[in-house]
């Protein structure tokens, strides 16, 4: 919403600067989102009065005069002849800018000297401020030139003025307009608002009962309805400074009744509508009916954009008797507007249900001032005053005749509200005490009436009764009094308390902690976290399983791209390793935490996932080492996972080889906690990695974080450190390809060897002197007495034992 | 030691066999012991070195048989010749430790010469992202004043998203343009604040509350440099008796001291929220904002809890009140490190994610 200075100026009486009045509109909660400064014509220059003229002492061709320029006197140097004392002419003062020549540097005036004397300013001639091609000595202004006046306004040219571009919030309609404003800004002085004395000048008594009926079908969808008539208007273009106020604002000029509406609506912000009176049909033998209806089923009907419109029960229109003639509260129609020929004008002046007019204006993608105000709630109380505003100002500038008698439908008036303050509660929720008078001050500075107010009344507690002027429709109930008192007695004045008061409990307080020890420990292990988009595009996702979990869907996507929710965050990490692979980071390991949506029967649910991909050189790059070419595999991935297991205290986990691999993976492995599945790790499909320009293999896992977190223990427990010493016995073997190392274990476990403390795989090989299909693995066992040390004997039989099973289950040759 | 010799020849008379087989046995100290650091001096590793010391101080070694030799000296004259004869002894063996000290320093070292101004090898630690980084100082600040981390679903249903937070249902923070819609039969929605979870915990959990709830939120705004549809807000929540304004301000003002530093300013200018009455957005300055060219940057909105929202969940507004704060994390953390495009948050280059 813009609003001007000057306009301002008109309704409230304030002396701060442009930059006074941004702060304090700011502070009382209407932010200033911008200001521009219009300079007018001929800035910085005034009207002065010459008074004296002496010669130069150090300069034949120069004289120092003494002018008045309204505030007081100055002294100019002035190389001119033309003039005498007592001559009004143009001064621009220090700091102004003559126009000059384009190209040329601009030329500001300054205070400095001439030839020793010093020239506060200049004098100038006609060509100095553009106003003619060629001209010798002062500009002499007419001897009724005001003194100190600005030359534009002299001239009866622009002069300077400051647009500010405000928010308003969407709780306050009735600061949508200029009067609105400057009601804020009596508030704060303490001044009166001066609203327009209205007063109609040629008005003919003509009854509007036989001019024009008004007949309203749903008063819910339109409470009022204020209908007048201004006859033998002269449509044509509006005087300088409507046309010019209106477009500092904004809103381009039209014709001069248009204009008129145009500024009602920004003074006082009640829309209003011109409609050609003669354009009105009527029924034969009667006068014209203006209808308030809702339109019928597949009606059409052609807004002054020349949109032709289809239409349901559900929007409202005024009509004749014949046909509609504007979209109630939006735009009006082609059929009735105002054009040049127009004689009769009828001002509708109305208010509509807020709710209707803003379902319709989106449907129809349709938003204008008035809709923008209605679908904000406007004033119902204000309908006639702009009705008479506005045909007060078509008299005086189209020369209308207004209709003393007009039709001012409005079935159900609507009862002031009345609201109790208690002034403690103010206090009480402010951390203030505000004197109980003080409080009552600032309600009635905003207009707001006080009712049955004793003056014993001194105590906070005792009830302040207020009513509630129609265009304050937000004020409603008590804490809306106390945002209003907090408003005008100022936040800065309110003092900050320090933080006090009990201590917060929630059960993922926890939960936060132990996610961000997840996210160091991941990071300790050389791997960044990513925070990756929660919409993403279906596309990435491989296709659906039939059956289980399904993808969420948006209804309302902002594109293709973005159109389902995460059901997993790998397509998320995918999409991290193409850009870092585009910006040519070789080496990329990343994880997230976050959530994944999912559909299953109908249920939607969240689940907190973990997940890591990891690809290209498993090192960071370095000038030497046997392994600085080795890249990512499967081991190293598993790896971070299981540090990461063992730091959540997680037992039980399972790797478990997929035999259906599904989806976007290549190789894969469900992750298990007891016979939980609880993720996934494995190898990117290739054609996928190529998609993504992926060049090394790509290896992911995701795992439940939530489930993990749930499944942990942190519990701890100090186990004596071994005394005794431990003997160490090796084994390598050749076993079948498809024995895995889990099977070893299994296998060992079965016979149980005594005093075994320790297992370790420590080589595996293929190759030469292995055959095919074969691999040699190595083991080293460690075995140690709980109470006393172990002889070779003993271990030996044990060891016996395992190799003997080894051999027997798994058809090991021990080498 | 020819000295000591002359003196050892004055006082003392001799016979001459005696003399003969003295003088013998002191001719041979020198000599050998010449020999013997001259050789420790060229060994050229520790091998050669103990060779040296077998030769000389083995068993069988040189000066060993020199020793050996004292027993056959007059009885008088042992003392002198056994102290000249250890002395030098003692000089050898010194010798010898120096030697090895050195060539076992000489063996330790790399065999290619060390640079100690070329890159290390870096075991690479990873890092957090900044928006992590940037909601946990926050928490960590407001922890530091009693409050606990809550969360609560990112799909939401209309009540706690809107209807319980007195929003009504024209106001156009409702409006599809900027709310996401879950193809759904409830059709249900994406929050579009923290908020909801206000509700959620309030249901919940009698009074006094006091949380901190990070998290995801959306927005149906086309990404820019401003914008991208998903981001993440926090928001603070404090119910109690006797919960003012003034507190309001002294917490916002603890919190964001912590968070951007002392000299930081902060300035309330009311504003609208239909859930919070008396509702303020916060500005701040600071040297960075004035470096930007602008006196205040909008960076949170606040206020005291409508009682229609206590009303709402239960609560009594008449025995408490309370306040909420709100923020965006990715705003903070734009302003925090001078990141100029919010979509960096979401490309998860390395180069950026490094840099934090």
């Amino acid at each position: 919403m813009k609003v001007t200075l000057n306009w301002l100026k008109q309704y409230a009486d304030f002396s701060w600067t442009t930059e006074e009045l941004s702060e304090r509109l700011t502070m009382m909660g209407i932010e200033v989102e911008g200001i521009q400064k219009l300079s007018g014509e001929f800035e910085g220059v005034v009207v002065a009065q010459i008074l004296a003229s002496d010669k130069h002492s150090n300069a034949d061709k120069l004289s120092v005069c003494k002018v008045a320029d309204g505030r007081g006197e100055r002294q100019i140097v002035c190389g001119a002849k033309n003039y005498k004392v007592g001559d009004k002419v143009p001064l621009a003062l220090p700091g102004c800018t003559l126009p000059t020549p384009a190209g040329a540097a601009p030329f500001t005036i300054k205070v400095s000297k001439m030839r020793g004397v010093e020239s506060q300013g200049m004098l100038c001639s006609a060509k100095e401020l553009g106003l003619a091609e060629d001209a010798e000595g002062l500009l002499i202004l007419p001897p009724d030139a005001k003194v100190g006046q600005i030359f534009a306004e002299h001239l009866g040219r622009s002069a300077g003025d400051v647009v500010f571009d405000l928010e308003i919030t969407p709780n306050r309609p009735d600061l949508n307009s200029v009067i609105g404003i400057a009601r804020e800004i009596c508030a704060l002085t303490g001044q009166p608002l001066k609203l327009p004395v209205i007063q109609f000048l040629n008005t003919s008594s003509e009854p509007i009962t036989g001019v024009v009926n008004v007949r309203i079908e749903d008063p819910e969808l339109c409470p009022r309805y204020n209908a007048r008539v201004v006859r033998g208007v002269k449509v044509g273009p509006s005087p300088d400074w409507l046309k010019l106020t209106l477009e500092k604002v904004g809103v381009r000029s039209i014709n001069n009744i248009v204009d008129i509406t145009n500024f009602v609506l920004f003074e006082i912000g009640q829309p209003l509508h011109a409609f050609d009176y003669n354009l009105l049909t009527a029924a034969s033998g009667t006068v014209p009916t203006i209808l308030v209806r809702h339109a019928v089923e597949g009606e059409r009907f052609t807004t002054l954009d020349g949109i032709d419109r289809p239409l349901t029960p559900d929007e409202l229109l005024i009509s004749d008797e014949e046909k509609a003639v504007a979209l109630a509260g939006i735009m009006g129609g082609r059929n009735s507007e105002i054009h040049n020929s127009t004689v009769d004008v009828l001002i509708e002046s109305a208010c509509f249900k807020p709710q209707n007019i803003r379902a319709t204006s989106k449907k129809l993608e349709l938003r204008t001032d008035a809709s923008y105000r209605f679908e904000r709630g406007c004033d119902v109380g204000i309908c006639d005053w702009a009705s008479r505003r506005a045909a007060q100002l078509m008299s005086e500038i189209a020369g209308g005749v207004i209709l003393a008698h007009h039709v001012d439908a409005y079935p159900h008036p609507a009862a002031q509200r009345e609201v109790v303050l208690r002034p403690g509660r103010t206090d009480s929720l402010l951390g203030i005490a505000i004197p109980r008078s003080e409080q009552i001050a600032f309600l009635q500075k905003l207009g707001l009436e006080i009712l049955h107010e004793s003056a014993h009344a001194t105590e906070s507690d005792l009830p302040v009764r207020v009513r509630i002027p129609t265009f304050r429709v937000d004020l409603k109930s008590e804490i809306d009094l106390v945002e209003e008192i907090a408003r005008l007695f100022g936040i800065n004045r309110i003092p900050a308390t320090a933080p006090r008061g009990s201590i917060g409990t929630h059960s993922f307080d926890l939960v936060y902690d132990q996610l961000m020890e997840v996210r160091r420990n991941l990071a300790s292990a050389g791997l960044f976290e990513a925070q990756g988009q929660t919409l993403i595009s279906d596309g990435y996702l491989a296709q659906p399983p039939a059956t289980g979990p399904q993808t969420v869907w948006l209804e309302n996507p902002l594109s293709s791209d973005m159109n389902v929710l995460r059901p997993s965050l790998i397509p998320g990490l995918l999409d991290a390793l193409r850009h870092n692979l585009h910006q040519k980071n070789q080496r990329v390991s990343l994880f997230e935490i976050g959530r994944v949506f999912l559909e299953n029967q109908g249920q939607i649910t969240e689940e907190r996932r973990l997940a890591i991909a990891l690809t290209g050189n498993r090192h960071n790059s370095h000038w030497a080492g046997s392994d600085r070419e080795a890249i990512f595999d499967v081991y190293d991935l598993k790896g971070i996972l299981e540090e990461l297991f063992e730091s959540l205290g997680l037992r039980g986990i399972s790797f478990a080889r997929r035999t259906d691999p599904a989806g976007l993976l290549l190789e894969s492995a469900s992750i298990n906690l007891g016979k939980q599945p609880i993720g996934e790790i494995g190898q990117v499909l290739p054609a996928l990695a190529r998609k993504l320009d992926l060049r090394d293999f790509v290896f992911v896992a995701e795992v439940n974080i939530d489930f993990l977190l749930a499944s942990g223990s942190n519990a701890k427990a100090f186990k004596a450190l071994p005394s005794l010493p431990s003997i160490r016995r090796d084994i390598a073997m050749l076993v079948p390809e498809q024995i895995s190392h889990e099977a070893v274990l299994t296998a060992v476990k079965q016979v149980k060897p005594q005093n075994l403390e320790a297992i370790e795989l420590f080589d595996v090989f293929r190759g030469k002197n292995v055959p095919e299909g074969q691999k040699s693995v190595a083991y080293a066992f460690t075995y140690r007495g709980a109470d006393r040390t172990l002889t070779d004997v003993e271990v030996n039989a044990a060891h016996e034992k395992v190799i003997a099973q080894l051999k027997q289950t798994l058809q090991a040759v021990v080498r | 030691m020819s000295c000591l010799l002359f003196s050892f020849l004055a006082s003392h008379a001799f016979s001459i066999l005696a003399l003969h087989l003295t003088m013998s046995f002191l001719d041979q100290i020198e000599p050998l012991k010449a020999a013997a650091l001259a050789e420790i001096r060229g060994a050229a590793d520790l091998e050669g070195l103990d060779k040296v010391r077998v030769t000389h101080l083995g068993a069988n070694g040189r000066f060993t048989g020199l020793l050996k030799q004292l027993g056959a000296l007059p009885k008088e004259e042992k003392p002198a010749a056994g102290k000249l004869v250890n002395l030098a002894k003692a000089e050898i063996e010194s010798a010898l430790a120096g030697r090895k000290a050195e060539l076992e320093n000489k063996a330790a070292l790399p065999s290619e010469p060390t640079d100690f101004t070329l890159p290390g090898r870096r075991r690479g630690l990873g890092r957090l992202h900044p928006l992590t980084q940037v909601t946990d100082d926050i928490v960590r600040s407001f922890r530091k004043i009693g409050f606990a981390v809550a969360d609560g679903p990112e799909i939401e249903d209309e009540y706690h998203c809107f209807d319980a937070l007195n929003t009504p249902a024209d106001h156009p923070a409702r409006d599809s343009q900027d709310t996401f819609y879950v193809k759904a039969n409830a059709r249900p929605l994406l929050r579009t604040h923290t908020s909801s979870v206000q509700i959620r915990v309030m249901e919940k959990q009698p009074p006094p509350i006091r949380i901190v709830v990070p998290g995801r939120v959306y927005r149906r705004d086309n990404a820019d440099a401003t914008h991208n549809p998903t981001f993440q807000q926090i928001e603070g929540l404090y119910v109690d008796k006797n919960v003012t304004v003034g507190d309001l301000k002294g917490t916002v003002e603890f919190v964001f001291k912590e968070l951007l530093g002392d000299e930081v300013k902060l300035r309330f200018r009311p504003h609208y929220f239909s859930y919070t009455e008396p509702s303020y957005e916060i500005d701040f300055s600071s040297p960075l904002v004035k470096k930007m060219g602008k006196e205040w940057l909008e960076i949170a909105g606040c206020g005291m809890v409508h009682p229609q929202v206590f009303k709402t969940v239960g609560y009594d507004p008449e025995v408490w009140s309370g306040w909420a704060f709100g923020f965006g994390i990715e705003r903070i953390a734009m302003i925090r490190y001078g990141i100029n495009d919010i979509r960096l948050f979401y490309e998860n280059d390395l180069r950026f994610l490094r840099q934090f």
